[in-house]
């Protein structure tokens, strides 16, 4: 792998970790505190320093869902994937979403706009079938208001 | 050794060995597609269930229990039967084929619709590994098919519920379908535990979890090497060799040696059709055991049929002709003859070839034999005597005891000169990672490595983190640096004592250097204090091992006596035990040991040339041999060449000497031939022919026999060259080479373990002087020209100028330091102009950060070895060639 101004600035970022993958979490979690997201160059950057295959750090990565692997989006939208919102019609508000920002789950539009993120219930469950803007819960929604929200952040952005 | 009872068979085994390896080795089947033979237990397919009398909890898994003694072990009950069989069947639910437990399957022709209404052609008729696959078999061999075991019962899918994960097909070596995964883990763990490369994860979690290949981007962007290590182990057809997957389902295989490093791996070729379409590794020879690399497993097709030679060529005016081999044979002897009797023996000489084999090569010292002249060598000969001398110098022994199997097995401390073994002899490096960092049963200690290289190469990375110490020496310093740390061992007094006690003259060390530039003095210090502990635990096991580049003499001189020095001290007159020196190409050792060593008062390659190029040598004979390729300062050897009276060349393909021949005899390649080659560490091993020769072309040794046989009429002599079969020469070489009596081809029992080597306790110890390094200052911001054998380009493919020989087109670039390239302007993909006097290279850059500082690397196989062209001649000197480089305009 080559030094670029990327990796030599995150190189100088998990300096401080040891070899060993006692410190990987913490070196991961440094990396994502500082770029909003775990960049591909960051595993080998990562793996370099604490003297671990590449693909062990992917593995991680990939393992915990808190961890992510694009960068946050400027408008989040979580879809709630709870049995309230499932039985009262998610999975069209899901189908809705992914069609008219024609992207799947935890993907994000061109220029990492928006950005779609498969969330556990919150308890909320009055507004089932919901989902969450940047945070704040929006609903009961039908398939039909969803297209018109997707609509409207897409043409937002 | 514990007895058990298995199935009602009485059985012994080792106390503690894992039970699923000793039902599968009593020739009992046992399901087990997680398990790796030789690594601790995974236990993640839960298939090899066996009831264990006594035990709690019901049927136990095979793979982690262990042998005990008075153990009852049934694996034929109908209950072990039937819970196997759901396991399995939770298996194949996720598995991508229905057809696996389908006994109605071999009636089934792609697009058939059969009883059930599935459409064949999604089944595993379309699937690569059909008829060769774990799995396939596992259901089988367990009824699923007969019993009705189907987790799909009532389903009435033909398709996929979910969109299956693309394959990666971007690479030449590796095919990747992430579909046909179980997800046992096996490449995993072989990725990690028997390689220690560590290129494969398990990515994602519960049911979406996944294998993944470095990042999780394609594989030829991961740290992967294409060992196919992974292949060997995967139960599915979710890893496959690209290369002939569809045609290897084979009818034969054939176990030979891969002769493209001197490691020498066993490999089994499996033919179909009468050609190779797959190798796997063959465990004859016990060093490598179950694994190859990338050369050994993927080399075999690296040239189609059609770019070998077909048939023999004479020269007719400018151009070479066909010939029928009668003919081309008598012109040779004629001329031969003519030569020797116009300008005497002394005029005529002959190249054998590390690339042949060692019946090939004695042919050749005995056709020498018959027309008197004493010149014989090859082209990389000389570098080569020069580090056979050094060492036989120091451990008065000609043919080294060492056994590089105590490398894994044994050794506790070992120091590498060389740079990038894992690209020269890659399972050589492969098998010091495992002594580094063990992983397989049973459990051994670590050992500690010294690495002293001027590139940067995975072996560097198994040095401090494990506790050594790698010496980054300037390239040519290398001598320097071992010489440096000798001197700082002898320092220990009570080294000094033991040394001294062995009869060895410690003060010739004296004049070593202190210091080396480049490197501080507190890391010497920490790999001499190493080292010093080493002397200290004479049981302790020690491993020097030296690869001497194959260009520059005094380098490879100067390196080996450094090394070997290190060796004497730390373990006297028992030295040569412990010292490994690893010759680059295959047969090396085979055509020194056979003769192919210049004569009493006959010329060395060197030689050879230079009296060609006066007009003395009037004659060469070339078997196997590529000067053009291998010798440095290609526009002298070509001059050289092309005074000669009669160029012979026996060869595969059309090599640039080739080309230049009056006479070219076809050879076949390795994989066509039988003999014997004789490893780095002298193991004796058999090569059989896996595929028949092709057109008129014919083995080298049969060649040579018919020229023998045509000399001896013509010139006279005694010697009989009627050889209906290799292992004729063979049974020769037993009666006539010493070390070589029991290597009989037909009817010898331990081939791979047998060694022709000395005892090496008799020899003269005697520690030896280490000349001053030429030291070469930039000038002109000229940079240093490093080469070597790299690891993808394949030989055959390069020696015909192939645009495919590095199929990954990673070695087709010269690799230029990235701090380097920005001073020069240089970016990755650039045309470069590498220029050394008047001789002028353009090629391809690539950037790279394991290159030091001041210095550019090119594969010396790049291009038919055109690197060549920038290397002065052999001059002597220990200092690497100086280039300039610039971006092209």
């Amino acid at each position: 792998m080559l030094d670029t101004e990327a990796t030599l600035e995150i190189a100088e970022l998990v300096a401080e970790f040891k070899p060993g993958n006692a410190d990987l979490i913490p070196a991961l979690h440094k990396v994502q505190h500082r770029y909003g997201y775990v960049p591909r160059e960051a595993m080998g950057v990562v793996a370099k320093q604490l003297r671990l295959g590449e693909a062990q750090v992917y593995g991680a990565v990939t393992f915990y869902s808190e961890l992510r692997v694009i960068p946050p989006p400027q408008t989040r939208i979580d879809w709630c994937s709870g049995p309230a919102c499932r039985l009262k019609g998610g999975e069209n508000v899901r189908l809705a979403l992914e069609s008219v920002l024609e992207i799947g789950m935890e993907e994000n539009t061109a220029g990492d706009k928006v950005g779609l993120h498969l969330a556990q219930c919150n308890g909320t469950c009055d507004f089932a079938p919901q989902i969450w803007v940047d945070g704040k819960v929006v609903g009961p929604l039908t398939a039909a208001d969803t297209i018109t929200l997707a609509r409207e952040l897409k043409e937002k952005n | 050794m514990a007895k058990l009872t298995i199935d009602g068979r009485e059985i012994e085994a080792p106390d503690g060995a894992p039970l699923v390896e000793v039902i599968k080795e009593n020739g009992i089947y046992v399901p087990n597609l997680c398990y790796i033979d030789g690594l601790p237990p995974y236990a993640g397919c839960r298939t090899c269930l066996v009831e264990i009398e006594g035990a709690r909890g019901g049927l136990q898994l095979s793979c982690t229990s262990t042998v005990r003694d008075e153990m009852v072990v049934r694996t034929d009950t109908a209950e072990v039967k039937q819970a196997r069989q759901y396991v399995l069947s939770l298996i194949d639910a996720n598995h991508s084929d229905r057809c696996l437990t389908c006994h109605r399957r071999v009636k089934c022709m792609p697009g058939d619709v059969c009883l059930r209404d599935d459409v064949v052609t999604h089944r595993c008729l379309t699937c690569s590994k059909n008829y060769r696959c774990e799995l396939q078999t596992t259901n089988d061999l367990l009824d699923m098919g007969v019993d009705n075991v189907e987790p799909w019962e009532g389903e009435d899918r033909t398709y996929y519920q979910w969109e299956q994960p693309e394959p990666d097909r971007a690479n030449p070596f590796l095919e990747f379908d992430p579909q046909m995964c179980i997800i046992c883990t096996r490449c995993v763990r072989a990725c990690d535990d028997l390689r220690h490369t560590g290129a494969i994860t398990l990515a994602g979690r519960g049911f979406s979890t996944r294998i993944a290949f470095g990042a999780g981007g394609p594989i030829d962007e991961s740290n992967c090497d294409f060992c196919g290590s992974c292949i060997d182990v995967c139960p599915t057809a979710t890893l496959m060799e690209k290369p002939n997957k569809w045609l290897a389902r084979t009818e034969d295989w054939v176990s030979t040696t891969c002769t493209s490093c001197s490691v020498g791996c066993t490999i089994s070729v499996g033919t179909r059709g009468g050609k190779p379409v797959i190798v796997k590794p063959d465990t004859i020879n016990p060093f490598s055991d179950d694994q190859i690399c990338v050369r050994g497993r993927f080399h075999y097709d690296a040239i189609k049929p059609k770019e070998r030679l077909s048939k023999h060529l004479v020269r007719e005016g400018d151009t070479l002709q066909p010939s029928p081999l009668d003919a081309a044979l008598d012109i040779v002897a004629d001329r031969l003859a003519g030569i020797r009797e116009q300008h005497g023996a002394a005029s005529i000489a002959f190249l054998g070839s590390p690339f042949a084999t060692n019946e090939e090569n004695y042919l050749v010292r005995k056709l020498a034999g018959v027309v008197g002249t004493p010149n014989i060598d090859f082209t990389v000969g000389p570098v080569n005597q020069a580090a056979a001398h050094a060492a036989q110098a120091a451990f008065g022994v000609d043919r080294l005891p060492a056994d590089l199997t105590d490398i894994p097995t044994k050794a506790k401390t070992i120091l590498v000169v060389a740079d990038d073994l894992e690209e020269t002899h890659n399972v050589a490096a492969l098998r010091i990672k495992d002594a580094i960092d063990p992983r397989k049963l049973p459990a051994r200690e670590p050992a500690r490595l010294i690495v002293i290289s001027s590139r940067r190469g995975e072996l560097c990375d198994f040095a401090e983190p494990y506790g050594g110490v790698w010496l980054q020496a300037e390239a040519g310093q290398e001598a320097a640096v071992v010489s440096a740390l000798a001197k700082r061992i002898v320092g220990d007094e009570n080294v000094a004592a033991s040394a001294k006690s062995a009869g060895l003259d410690v003060d010739a060390l004296a004049a070593g250097p202190d210091t080396v530039t480049g490197i501080e003095n507190s890391t010497l210090d920490n790999a001499a204090a190493i080292l010093s502990e080493a002397a200290a635990d004479a049981g302790q096991t020690i491993a020097v091992v030296v690869a001497p580049k194959s260009v520059g003499v005094a380098l490879a001189a100067e390196t080996t006596k450094a090394a070997a020095n290190v060796a004497l001290l730390l373990r006297g007159a028992s030295a040569a035990s412990s010292f490994y020196l690893l010759p680059t190409e295959a047969n090396i050792n085979g055509a020194r040991d056979m003769g192919v060593v210049p004569g009493e008062g006959g010329l060395n390659f060197i030689g050879i040339v230079e009296a060609a190029s006066a007009g003395d040598m009037k004659a060469l004979v070339v078997a196997g041999d590529n000067p053009l390729m291998f010798a440095p300062g290609r526009a002298k050897v070509e001059e050289a060449l092309g005074r000669l009276d009669l160029l012979v060349v026996i060869d595969q393909v059309l090599t640039d000497t080739a080309k230049m021949a009056h006479v070219v005899l076809a050879d076949v390649p390795a994989i066509s031939k039988d003999g014997t080659i004789t490893s780095a560490d002298r193991r004796v091993l058999r090569l059989k022919a896996a595929q028949a020769a092709q057109g008129e072309a014919q083995p080298a040794w049969a060649t040579l026999s018919q020229l023998g046989q045509r000399l001896t009429s013509r010139l006279g002599g005694g010697e009989s060259f009627s050889y209906e079969e290799a292992s004729e020469i063979t049974e020769e070489i037993t009666k006539s080479v010493p070390g070589y009596d029991r290597f009989h081809f037909h009817g010898y029992l331990g081939w791979g373990k047998g060694r022709a080597v000395e005892d090496g306790l008799s020899g003269t110890i005697a520690l030896q002087p280490v000349g001053e390094p030429a030291s070469t200052p930039p000038s002109n911001g000229d940079v240093a020209l490093l080469t070597g054998r790299t690891l993808f380009t394949s030989l055959e493919a390069a020696s015909i100028h192939s645009p495919e020989a590095d199929k990954l087109h990673r070695e087709d670039a010269v690799l230029v330091n990235q701090y380097d390239a920005v001073e020069l302007g240089i970016s990755a993909g650039d045309g470069v102009v590498l220029k050394n006097g008047s001789a002028e290279l353009s090629l391809k850059a690539a950037l790279t950060n394991t290159v030091p500082r001041g210095s550019v690397f090119l594969s010396s196989y790049y291009d038919g070895g055109v690197v060549n062209t920038l290397l002065p001649s052999e001059n002597g000197s220990t200092a690497p060639a100086r280039v300039t480089i610039a971006k092209q305009s």
